[in-house]
């Protein structure tokens, strides 16, 4: 375990220095002062130790959050945007590490290396779900609503990428399309919008007597 | 409270929000002209049903159209009553937004939780602002309200602004040119809203030059708990003005906050020329028969050419010798000196009628606006001239933008004096000589 926070540690500050992972593991493991044996026993790629960090500070965020005195009170919605909130704060810590990882792709997909975002804003984000069930906020809705957790987490990856693009100041506009977009994500999933649509639905289509 | 579920997020959404208020304010006129060839009935209720579907767009949409509607309420000149009826209906409330925002824009601000700021903060508004909303907090035993502006509010005002006006102008039948400055004038004072500081700046400064009239009262604010986007001030309590107005208030009450009203609007036009520019009833409350002043984010400065040039009309002198009224009309570029003759006499017509109606108060020593009917000279004239189509044709860039402003406050004000049926003992400058 020791050996693991230490691999995490020097990686990200080789990365913050230099914005791209050392050459190979083996140069990485000699200035680490360990054996490439004690880096794979730990880490099958660099991509493994990048994405592992990652998902440490989606961690972080989240543990901070949700042990904020407020967050008991809170609805799914309300949980949600205070994690995106909080974590748009804290990574400003990371920014341009960020920024020179995600790199400009469409913001649709999580490059290998960033992928522990996406499992541990998923990890965040199921409790908040369930939360949501059962104070009948969002609608139960058999097999739509499996793909949840696949759509807020594409929702978090537009985030993202939206707060890296934002050129505003204070980063304003981000505080306004996590207020929306996550305003309209709830609407979609909420009970009322999709009554609303399916008793539309019947009108327009209605049964052959 | 209802959160508000639908904010309306790019302008592109806030388009197609408008235009299905576009379609069904063409469904309406063609409901009418249905209605009109089995009835042969009036123009009003259609301006009703308009009022109320355009009405319920603008409070969707939040932030730059509403704060037009409520504009658009106040200048009964430019707006058919229907229209200011339902959109003085905007006056009071818009939905709220979520409590995280309001922590991250406290963090922002002032690196702290709301709750590490105040001992209580309430998670829902407790009303909203157009531009922001108002949650009750107290700390150390004292109460306060603590209003929270939207993040990026001024950017969505201007494209708002944008998205609203040519549609405005075809649902109101105006002219672009007709209202360039108007709507210039208004863009600014709308960012200006947009400033907590100067909105904290303003209200101090007005609230220690008007502090000793009576019947008047203003919150405390408290710049260390206050930013550009958080302005804290005293919790006030009371009751809303149009409560007080419309429920069963003696009339020595009415005439105590009538007369503070004309009192206050006195102190800040003549001696400071710089005033509160928005006096809605949704702006004040009445507790223990006075009157408190709650939201200073819309104030006019003007200058002391300008005072002299828009004021001199009080003067009942200037009514009398047709020469000097011309000049005085010249001076403001209300007359231009290309104008036809036949024109310009149109105009001096125009402007005589609401120079006479709209000085009436200030020609007694006591005037009652609880009499029936002047309120509705007002917008009988109102109506009047936006119907004489010479007289549209003729507006042009007249006057000065500046005129918008006291405008409404006059309007304002008068329109708050009637519902309150006060009878109000009138101040006037000091250079003015009563006839």
């Amino acid at each position: 375990m020791e050996i693991r926070a230490k691999i995490l540690e020097a990686y990200g500050a080789y990365l913050r220095e230099h914005g791209a992972p050392p050459a190979t593991v083996f140069k990485f493991c000699r200035e680490l002062e360990i054996g490439e044996r004690e880096f794979f026993q730990h880490f099958a790629s660099f991509d493994a130790v990048e994405s592992e960090m990652w998902r440490g500070l989606v961690d972080r965020v989240a543990q901070a959050v949700e042990s904020g005195p407020e967050w008991s009170g809170f609805s799914a919605r309300q949980r949600l945007l205070a994690f995106l909130f909080a974590f748009c704060e804290e990574s400003l810590g990371w920014r341009s590490l960020l920024l020179a990882r995600v790199g400009k792709g469409p913001p649709v997909v999580w490059p290998g290396h960033l992928r522990g975002l996406e499992t541990g804003f998923g990890k965040f984000f199921v409790p908040v779900l369930e939360h949501g069930r059962d104070r009948g906020e969002i609608a139960g809705r058999g097999p739509i609503g499996q793909v949840y957790p696949a759509a807020f987490a594409l929702h978090f990856r537009a985030v993202v990428d939206f707060h890296l693009r934002d050129t505003s100041p204070g980063y304003e506009r981000t505080d306004a399309f996590i207020e929306k977009s996550t305003t309209l994500a709830f609407d979609l999933i909420g009970r009322q919008a999709l009554d609303s649509a399916f008793d539309f639905l019947k009108f327009l289509f209605p049964r052959p007597h | 409270m209802d959160v508000q579920d639908s904010i309306q997020s790019t302008p592109a959404s806030r388009m197609v929000s408008l235009a299905g208020t576009g379609a069904k304010v063409g469904l309406n006129y063609l409901k009418h002209y249905g209605r009109r060839m089995v009835s042969g009935g009036g123009n009003e209720r259609l301006h009703e049903e308009n009022a109320a579907d355009i009405f319920k767009t603008f409070s969707e949409l939040k932030g730059g159209p509403l704060k037009l509607a409520q504009m658009l309420s106040m200048d009964q000149n430019l707006l058919p009553p229907a229209y200011a009826r339902q959109f003085s209906r905007a006056q009071h409330s818009a939905p709220p937004l979520s409590y995280p925002l309001v922590v991250r824009t406290f963090r922002r601000e002032f690196g702290r939780d709301p709750l590490q700021v105040f001992d209580t903060f309430s998670q829902d508004a407790v009303h909203g602002a157009s531009i922001g909303q108002v949650h009750r907090a107290t700390k150390d035993g004292r109460d306060f309200a603590v209003k929270v502006q939207y993040p990026g509010v001024a950017e969505s005002l201007r494209s708002d602004l944008w998205l609203v006006k040519p549609f405005a102008l075809q649902v109101l039948g105006l002219r672009e040119s007709d209202v360039a400055d108007y709507f210039r004038e208004v863009e600014t004072k709308l960012l200006e809203e947009t400033d907590y500081r100067q909105e904290l700046r303003r209200a101090q400064e007005i609230s220690l030059a008007c502090a000793d009239i009576p019947g008047v009262s203003f919150a405390e604010y408290f710049p260390e708990f206050s930013s550009g986007k958080v302005l804290t001030m005293e919790w006030a309590e009371g009751v809303t003005l149009d409560g007080f107005a419309d429920g069963p208030t003696r009339q020595e009450e009415r005439d105590r906050v009538g007369q503070a009203l004309w009192d206050f609007y006195h102190r800040q036009v003549h001696e400071m020329r710089l005033f509160h520019a928005d006096p809605h009833p949704g702006n004040f409350v009445v507790a223990n028969g006075d009157v408190r002043v709650l939201d200073f984010g819309c104030t006019k400065m003007i200058t002391e050419d300008f005072y002299r040039k828009q004021f001199r009309f009080l003067a009942p002198e200037l009514m009398e010798q047709p020469g000097a009224l011309t000049e005085a009309l010249e001076a403001l570029n209300v007359l231009l000196p290309e104008d036809a003759p036949e024109d310009r006499e149109r105009v001096l017509v125009s402007c005589r009628q609401w120079l006479e109606l709209l000085a009436r108060p200030f020609r007694g020593a006591v005037f009652d606006f609880g009499q029936e009917g002047f309120l509705q000279e007002i917008y009988d004239l109102g109506e009047e001239s936006r119907k004489d189509n010479l007289l549209r044709t003729l507006r042009g860039r007249r006057g000065s933008p500046d005129t918008i402003y006291v405008n409404r406050t006059f309007f304002g004000l008068y329109s708050l004096l009637c519902r309150l049926r006060a009878q109000v003992t009138i101040r006037l400058p000091d250079w003015v000589s009563r006839g």
